[in-house]
């Protein structure tokens, strides 16, 4: 399976099977396209009809080129076959067991109040509450207990605020700390907040301890503080700004990420990217809002081609950023083409329910923060480990071949069969698919390799 | 290659041979949260990098 495309003045070949990206000139482009479904000689006939007057452009140059894509296709990077179903349950089946990722929901509870929050204003439907240290504690020996051989432990303080509860973070990582040499183990912590109780014990904390940081800001002031209230109403915007480019500023501008949150009223989200550049802000990542597809933030299929087009455009910003020498990061738009996850990962899906876990204030285990709450996906706890192995085998069981969908997709090895909350909240599956979302990355990948092909060829 | 230029290295085949260790970055726990794939994930086995 290949896909081909145009976009940014550069043609694009990729090749699902391999993960080859190839750029082309255009009578590469045609000759691949046909390539499967005529024979050489009429290939050649078009080419030059269609090529044949331009200079330089002679039958034994149009057959070099036809022979080039043989060689690839012999190479095993162009047309190459989907092989690897038997290897689809491998990764999981060699990891089965194996955790190596928590998300710790350090509060159920919160001191903004927005109303697009997935998590019902930050209380996953439930009580109020903040994770006592000893589940916190628990959590991470359950954590080194089931991480096996893995060196690389996760910790994500999530929420609700986790700073609503940042002596327990802060006792935590100090625990973590003392005992991951002994085990050998290295623990990367994340901190994602909504910057409210930033102050200098915090930046000075997370230079320390967070690998990375991630700030929620939606972007222009009138589009954030819809949203993102305190209880009396008042946005928030004026109050976390300041904040974040402190924090921001204090870890040297690198190892966090803004992240923002865009919805129906505002599909025009290039505005808002451009928004937290002006204020100085250079990793971003911006998402579209997680709701119920009739709920009255929720994109639409209206403002479909507009997101589309806003993608394009982002790619095209940051390609003339680059060159004007004030380059900036967008977090879907990173790319290694010279390697990135080898295939097992790329076939086995996010994660979700096996390797990676949410924790509640409680020590109940979730396949991950967007399940929490609902009660059929509750995994087990911190202490007894998992004990649904049901619902574990279901999440076990995602792959990028377990949905009919995913089969004739030519991203599916960047996206490993997508979000399971995205498909389980549009089609009441996990082994569903959520279409919009589909759209969505297929358009941010054709961006992101383009990006790096003009990144790659540019400095050539 | 005059009309063609590839920009990757080894193919997916080829990272079967020293894959699967799983020390890669659950793609979720970063900036996305519901938009991941894994395509913007880098490879932590040294092993496989070297191969490259």
């Amino acid at each position: 399976m290949i896909h081909q495309y145009k976009l940014g003045g550069w043609p694009i070949v990729v090749d699902t099977c391999s993960g080859s990206v190839h750029v082309v000139d255009d009578i590469a482009y045609e000759i691949i396209a046909q390539y499967e479904s005529k024979s050489r000689d009429e290939i050649i006939a078009d080419m030059l009809l269609r090529f044949g007057r331009r200079p330089g452009v002679t039958r034994a140059d149009i057959l070099e080129c036809y022979c080039q894509v043989t060689e690839l296709k012999d190479a095993g990077r162009l047309f190459a076959p989907d092989t690897f179903e038997p290897l689809a349950g491998e990764l999981k089946k060699r990891s089965a067991g194996i955790v190596k990722a928590l998300c710790l929901h350090v509060a159920h509870t919160c001191n903004l109040n927005c109303a697009y929050c997935f998590a019902s204003q930050g209380k996953y439907h439930g009580d109020r509450a903040l994770m006592p240290y000893e589940v916190g504690r628990q959590a991470l020996d359950f954590l080194i207990a089931h991480s096996g051989e893995r060196r690389n432990l996760e910790v994500d303080f999530f929420g609700g605020e986790p700073l609503m509860n940042f002596d327990v973070v802060k006792h935590l990582v100090a625990y973590a700390r003392s005992v991951e040499k002994r085990h050998g183990k290295n623990f990367r912590f994340t901190l994602t907040t909504n910057g409210v109780l930033i102050d200098d014990d915090v930046i000075e904390f997370a230079n320390r301890e967070c690998s990375n940081v991630v700030l929620s800001l939606d972007g222009r002031k009138e589009v954030h503080d819809r949203f993102r209230v305190d209880f009396a109403g008042n946005g928030s915007w004026e109050k976390v700004v300041p904040k974040f480019q402190r924090l921001v500023q204090a870890r040297g501008g690198k190892n966090y990420y803004m992240r923002g949150t865009f919805t129906h009223h505002n599909p025009d989200f290039l505005k808002d990217i451009k928004a937290m550049l002006d204020l100085g802000f250079n990793e971003l990542s911006m998402e579209p809002v997680v709701c119920a597809p009739d709920d009255e933030n929720a994109l639409t299929e209206e403002d479909l081609p507009i997101v589309l087009d806003q993608y394009e455009k982002l790619a095209e910003l940051m390609q003339n950023r680059r060159k004007e020498g004030k380059p900036f990061t967008f977090y879907h738009y990173m790319l290694d083409l010279a390697g990135g996850p080898c295939i097992y990962k790329r076939i086995s899906g996010c994660g979700s329910g096996t390797e990676y876990m949410a924790v509640t204030p409680w020590g109940d285990l979730y396949p991950c923060h967007q399940f929490v709450g609902e009660e059929k996906f509750r995994l087990g706890n911190v202490w007894d480990g998992v004990t649904n192995a049901a619902v574990q085998e279901e999440f076990a069981a995602c792959n990028v071949y377990a949905r009919p969908e995913c089969r004739d997709c030519w991203a599916k090895m960047y996206c490993s069969g997508g979000c399971a909350a995205n498909a389980y909240h549009a089609t009441g599956s996990v082994r569903g698919v959520y279409q919009y979302g589909c759209e969505l990355f297929r358009k941010r990948m054709e961006c992101a390799i383009m990006l790096e092909a003009s990144r790659l060829l540019d400095d050539e | 290659m005059k009309h063609i230029k590839t920009l990757t290295n080894r193919t997916l085949c080829e990272s079967a041979q020293k894959g699967g260790c799983g020390e890669c970055q659950t793609s979720c726990q970063s900036a996305c949260k519901t938009s991941c794939g894994i395509a913007n994930q880098q490879c932590e086995n040294k092993a496989q990098k070297e191969s490259k």
